[in-house]
C-alpha cells in the first residue's frame, strides 16, 4: 500500500487525540483565561479511574463513562476550588496553581494505583486491518478514535452554538461582569466549562492509553502536542484546535515515516517555535480581535 | 410599587473614599438623574447598586429587600439592570445573542419572542442587524442595545451610566426620549447617571448633585435646571 496513504491515515487518528485535548486546552483558555498545564494529568488520573472500574466491572464501555463522567466532575471541582482563588490575581498565579496540581496527580495517582507501567484495553482491536491480502495500517481502534473524538467535537459545538446554555457560557467566558448583570450565573458556567474541558481530556487519555500505556507521566509528552496544536490554531478558536490538531498529527506522522521516529518530537518544537515566531496569533484567529 | 431607597451609602476604594453617605429614593414611573463632575463617585453609586461594589456601610432597599451582599446576578433577577458606559454590549456575539441573553433566564420562550419583536420594534435599526457581531454596531446601535437588554429582562428598574457619552445630539435625544416613553407606558424606575445634565434634566423628574461622594443638592429636576448658582458651582458651566 502506499507509503503516504499509510501515513495519512495513521497521522489522521494521532491527530484526533491532540485535537481532543486542544479543544480542551482552548475551552479552558477561553473560560478563564489560563493555560492548564494539569490537563495531561488531569486525564491520566481519568484513565486510572477508568481502569479500575474496567477491573471491577470487567466492562469497558462501564469504565469509558466512568472516565468522561470523573472528567466532569474533577474539572469542575478544580475550577471551582482551587482556580477560582487565583483567577483574578496575576496570570503567572494561575499558571503556577495548575503545574502545582499536575505535580500533585503525578504523585497521589502512583500512591493509589502504584507507579509500574500498564496496559489499558481498547474497545476493539489496535491491529492493522487486513483485507484479503491487503494489510491497512489503519487498525479497528484508529477509527474508533476518529469516531469518539469527532462525536465529541460535534457534540461540544453544537452546545456552545445551539443551545441557550452553550450561549451563557460562551458569554461568561468573553465578558464575566456584563453577563453577571445579564443575570448569568457565571461562577458555575465557568466550572461547568472547565468539567467539560476535562472531560474532552478524559476521552484523550483513554484513546493513548491502548497503544503507548498507562503510568503516572504518560501524558506528559502527549501534553506538549496538545498545546501545539492549540496554538497552531489560535488559543481562541475551537475550531482552530480541532484542524491544528489534525494538521500536527499529520505533520508530525510525515516527519516521523520520511525522515524516521527521532524526529518527531523535534518536528513538534519546530512547529510550535515557527508559529509562535511567525503567527504568535495561531492560524485561525484574526489579530484583531484577538484579546489578551 | 417598587421603590429603591438608597441610606446612608458609604463606600471606599482601599481606605479612598468614593461615597460618603449618600441617601435618595426612586420610585416608579420615574427617572432621578445623577449628576456631577468626574471622580462624583456617579459610577461608583450605580455599581453598588448592581452588587459590583460592596459598600462600607448603609442599605440599598428595593422593594423591602436589602440588596447589600446579594451577587450581581441574583440583583439582575430581582428586576435590576445596569447598563454600563458605552452600553456593555458583548462584542463577540450578535444583536440577538446579546438580546437572548438577557431573557434566558426567565425560561419562557413564548415570552423571550414577544420581548425580542418589542425590541425590534422599539428599534428598527437593530432588526436589520440581529445577526451582525455586536462589534459591528455604531455607539448609537450600541446603546440602543443595550436599553433593548434591559426591555429583554424585563427590569423594573434601570441604572444609566452615561448613555449619552459619545453619541450625536439626535441619538442622545432619541435615547432619552425613549428612556423617558418607557418610565411612562411600563411604570419603570430610572436612575440615569450623566454628564450631560441639560439631556439629563429634560427627561428627570428628580436630580441629585453629587460631588467628592456626598450629595450637596437633590430637587426637582425642573427646579436644578434653573438654578444657575449651583450649575456653575460643581457643574463649571
Amino acid at each position: 500500500m502506499n507509503y503516504f496513504v499509510v501515513l495519512t491515515l495513521t497521522g489522521l487518528a494521532a491527530g484526533m487525540i491532540y485535537a481532543a485535548l486542544a479543544l480542551s486546552l482552548v475551552i479552558i483558555w477561553r473560560a478563564t483565561r489560563v493555560v492548564n498545564f494539569a490537563q495531561g494529568a488531569l486525564a491520566m488520573t481519568t484513565t486510572y479511574i477508568a481502569l479500575a472500574v474496567i477491573q471491577a466491572t470487567e466492562n469497558y464501555w462501564i469504565g469509558f463513562f466512568a472516565a468522561l463522567l470523573a472528567g466532569l466532575v474533577l474539572g469542575a471541582v478544580a475550577e471551582r476550588f482551587l482556580v477560582r482563588w487565583v483567577e483574578t490575581g496575576p496570570p503567572l498565579n494561575a499558571v503556577i496553581l495548575t503545574l502545582g496540581l499536575l505535580l500533585m496527580l503525578e504523585a497521589v495517582v502512583p500512591m493509589i494505583w502504584g507507579a509500574q507501567i500498564r496496559s489499558f484495553p481498547a474497545p476493539v482491536s489496535i491491529a492493522a486491518m487486513e483485507f484479503g491480502d491487503l494489510s491497512i495500517a489503519l487498525s479497528p481502534f484508529n477509527l474508533f478514535t476518529i469516531g469518539a473524538v469527532l462525536l465529541v467535537v460535534l457534540g461540544l459545538f453544537f452546545l456552545f452554538r445551539g443551545t441557550a446554555l452553550g450561549l451563557t457560557m460562551r458569554a461568561s467566558a468573553f465578558a464575566p461582569e456584563i453577563s453577571r448583570l445579564l443575570g448569568v450565573r457565571v461562577g458555575r458556567l465557568l466550572a461547568l466549562g472547565w468539567g467539560l474541558a476535562a472531560l474532552t481530556g478524559a476521552l484523550a487519555g483513554m484513546l493513548v492509553a491502548p497503544t503507548l500505556l498507562l503510568y503516572p507521566n504518560n501524558m506528559d509528552a502527549i501534553l506538549v502536542y496538545g498545546f501545539t496544536a492549540a496554538v497552531l490554531g489560535g488559543l481562541d478558536s475551537a475550531v482552530g484546535a480541532v484542524i491544528g490538531g489534525v494538521v500536527l498529527g499529520l505533520a508530525l506522522s510525515y516527519i516521523g515515516g520520511y525522515g524516521g521516529g527521532d524526529l518527531e518530537s523535534i518536528g513538534a518544537l519546530v512547529i510550535l517555535i515557527a508559529i509562535l515566531m511567525l503567527r504568535p496569533q495561531g492560524l485561525f484567529v484574526s489579530g484583531t480581535e484577538r484579546r489578551v | 410599587m417598587t421603590t429603591l431607597k438608597v441610606e446612608d451609602l458609604r463606600v471606599s476604594y482601599g481606605g479612598v473614599s468614593a461615597l460618603a453617605g449618600v441617601s435618595f429614593t426612586v420610585p416608579d414611573r420615574s427617572i432621578v438623574a445623577v449628576l456631577g463632575p468626574n471622580g462624583a463617585g456617579k459610577s461608583t453609586l450605580l455599581r453598588t447598586i448592581a452588587g459590583l461594589v460592596r459598600p462600607v456601610s448603609g442599605t440599598i432597599d428595593y422593594g423591602g429587600r436589602g440588596l447589600v451582599g446579594m451577587a450581581p446576578e441574583a440583583i439582575a433577577r430581582s428586576g435590576i439592570s445596569l447598563v454600563p458606559e458605552g452600553g456593555g454590549v458583548i462584542r463577540e456575539l450578535t444583536v440577538e445573542e446579546n438580546l437572548r441573553l438577557a431573557h434566558l433566564w426567565h425560561h419562557d420562550a413564548a415570552d423571550e419572542r414577544k420581548a425580542m419583536s418589542e425590541v425590534m420594534d422599539l428599534f428598527p435599526a437593530l432588526a436589520s442587524r440581529r445577526r451582525n457581531p455586536a462589534h459591528s454596531l455604531s455607539g448609537g446601535e450600541r446603546q440602543m442595545l443595550a436599553v433593548g437588554r434591559t426591555l429583554m429582562s424585563r427590569a423594573r428598574l434601570l441604572l444609566m451610566d452615561e448613555p449619552s457619552l459619545g453619541l450625536a445630539p439626535r441619538l442622545v435625544s432619541l435615547i432619552m426620549r425613549t428612556v423617558r416613553e418607557l418610565c411612562d407606558a411600563r411604570g419603570l424606575g430610572v436612575l440615569l447617571v450623566e454628564q450631560n445634565a441639560r439631556s439629563a434634566l429634560s427627561i428627570a423628574d428628580e436630580a441629585l448633585l453629587l460631588s467628592s461622594g456626598k450629595a450637596v443638592a437633590s430637587r426637582r429636576a425642573s427646579e436644578l435646571a434653573r438654578d444657575e448658582e449651583l450649575w456653575h458651582a460643581y457643574l463649571g458651566y
